[in-house]
């Protein structure tokens, strides 16, 4: 699932005289070194070349690249424009550039900085969480349930990742409210009163309900890179007597390293956007106990307008997933 | 071993399960059943059902519908032929993946400012275009993503009969390519839906007004009128139901287009 890239040649420009219609029989014996043959095409005398005339690939590529640049890429530059400026929308006619005075008075502001680190410890904690759930349940599904079974059992456990967060957070929000709640309803008989949105717990209970929902993500991905590894090497542990857990140490968890990584970068990368929870249960406190970076830049924006510093506060953001992304593109990007 | 192992599984069954028991039965209990957590019997009423197909919850469901089907559609006719030029021609080398990839994960907390703005000043705001537009940012690039993995999967030769048997490469392209990954492009399609049918957050700042897609007006339940939960349990499965389905439908492709970077699910 993993791998290398198959074409090393790729960033070679076509030869401009390529006929469309008639697959040109050329003779370009530098131009077929490993990579090509890889693709199992013909080499030597006559090598039936897939690359067009200049024109067609770029044809393909334009709208794509139009819609992409207007949308995304000219907003983003329009929004680090807007970070080095005061711009508020109810004063307009005050704007100005003042350089990273945005940045600077984020880097001073109590509440953006409980902010962050409430967002790393999220983000850290949910992920970590999740991979071992969906790590164990993966092994045990494995385990458990051959062939069929499996697949319906599995089609079932995915589903939260498919419901809208809103509707999570909501669903959690009554779940564990402490007078309509079930979950406390159920506790108190036990002699356990727990408030679950409370100053001390309420970051932790977003972060249990991130697990319910994005752990059968963890499980899809590591699943399937279960089920793609080799027999040989498991088959050699059993050979040689190694048990379980020695040879899930050594040889499961050294096979499954790369689809591990994916699954836990692009997770890592997803829940820094964390909002609809905040939104729907906590709106950021108690205090500022669950302020998370998205949800600060909803305000911050959209409530009190300040978008000058909504968008320097994004783009701390866009740092720190650039930070994430390069190794992300290393491994899944480059082949 | 193998017993703890099917405990565990049993275990998380149960604690998936959980939450959509909970919303099935409040949608079902009236008022004061659902003050009382643990009132388990209760004879169901469907006033809560009645009461939001009143309230006008069809128009989100509307609404909710065009962005996705809009927001799909431009982007598989965009993204298809920009994969192929990608995957098959390697068109923008590294910089054309690495911008797709970025796009991709890119939070919308970015993108938000500078859209509202744009939708401000267009005359677009509390409208469907700014929705769509919006969510084309992160829609667009996972289906490029997803299909990019497609087309790489096509064997080469299958092209390169076409093309000995006198196609051109469009035709090539048309006629033996695109049926080869048509099954893929119907997953990324569906999945392309599910993204824009569950987004909150670019929905309730571009058009939280008088066209609110599903889940603002999801969210609307909780906060202007009060908690009115048994009416916010039925807009949840309004919401919940389709998706769920949806996911039956493209969990196996799924595996593939998100191995290879499919970010947002």
């Amino acid at each position: 699932m993993i791998g290398g890239r198959g074409d090393p040649t790729a960033g070679v420009p076509p030869p401009p005289s390529w006929s469309n219609r008639h697959p040109c029989h050329d003779h370009d014996p530098g131009h077929a070194p490993s990579g090509e043959s890889r693709r199992r095409q013909p080499r030597g005398a006559s090598v039936i070349r897939l690359v067009p005339r200049l024109g067609i690939r770029h044809v393909f590529l334009a709208p794509l690249l139009i819609v992409l640049g207007g949308i995304v890429a000219y907003p983003l530059l329009y929004s680090l424009w807007l970070s080095f400026t005061n711009f508020n929308i109810i004063k307009q006619d005050q704007t100005r550039l003042v350089g990273l005075d945005q940045y600077l008075g984020l880097a001073a502001n109590e509440t953006y900085v409980a902010g962050l680190v409430n967002t790393l410890v999220f983000v850290g904690l949910a992920v970590a969480i999740e991979l071992v759930l969906g790590l164990a349940l993966a092994l045990a599904l494995q385990r458990v349930l051959p062939g069929r079974g499996r697949n319906a059992l599995r089609s079932f456990l995915l589903t939260p990742m498919f419901v809208t967060p809103i509707a999570v957070g909501l669903m959690f929000r009554f779940l564990l409210n402490q007078q309509l709640g079930l979950i406390p309803a159920i506790l108190e008989p036990l002699g356990v009163r727990i408030d679950f949105f409370g100053t001390q717990l309420a970051l932790f209970s977003i972060i249990a309900i991130d697990v319910w929902q994005w752990t059968p993500f963890m499980l899809l991905l590591l699943l399937a890179g279960l089920e793609s590894l080799p027999p040989q090497p498991f088959e050699a542990a059993k050979v040689d007597g190694a048990g379980t857990w020695f040879t899930f140490r050594n040889v499961t968890l050294p096979l499954l390293r790369p689809v591990i990584a994916v699954a836990a970068l692009i997770r890592g990368l997803d829940a820094f956007k964390v909002f609809e929870y905040v939104f729907a249960i906590t709106r950021g406190g108690p205090g500022s106990a669950t302020e998370t970076l998205q949800y600060q830049v909803y305000r911050t924006g959209f409530s009190f307008f300040r978008l000058g510093e909504a968008a320097a506060m994004a783009f701390v953001l866009v740092v720190i997933v650039l930070l994430l992304i390069v190794p992300l593109y290393r491994r899944v990007g480059d082949r | 071993m193998r017993k703890i192992a099917a405990l565990f599984v049993g275990a998380w069954v149960v604690v998936v399960a959980f939450p959509y028991l909970w919303v099935l039965a409040a949608s079902f209990k009236t008022q004061k059943e659902l003050i009382d957590p643990r009132s388990f019997l209760f004879v169901p009423t469907l006033d809560n059902w009645r009461e939001v197909v009143a309230s006008g919850i069809g128009d989100s469901v509307v609404s909710s519908v065009i962005v996705g089907v809009a927001t799909v559609t431009i982007s598989a006719l965009v993204a298809v032929p920009g994969a192929y030029a990608i995957a098959r021609w390697r068109a923008g080398g590294e910089v054309a993946r690495f911008g797709i990839l970025l796009s991709e994960v890119l939070p919308p907390a970015v993108l938000v400012v500078p859209l509202f703005l744009f939708a401000l000043n267009l005359g677009l705001r509390d409208t469907l275009a700014a929705v769509i537009a919006s969510h084309l940012t992160f829609v667009l690039p996972v289906m490029t993503w997803f299909m990019v993995g497609f087309f790489d999967g096509v064997p080469r030769e299958l092209e390169e009969q076409a093309l000995v048997d006198g196609h051109g490469r469009i035709g090539a392209f048309v006629k033996v390519v695109l049926p080869q990954v048509l099954p893929g492009i119907g997953a990324a399609v569906i999945f392309g839906f599910v993204l824009s049918w569950n987004d909150l957050f670019y929905a309730l700042i571009l058009a939280g007004g008088n066209e609110r897609t599903l889940p603002v007006a999801i969210a609307s339940y909780n906060t202007f009128r009060g908690v009115e939960l048994g009416q916010m349990a039925v807009a949840i499965l309004i919401s919940v139901v389709p998706v769920l389905i949806a996911s039956f439908v493209v969990q196996k492709r799924l595996i593939r287009g998100i191995s290879r970077g499919g970010l947002k699910v």
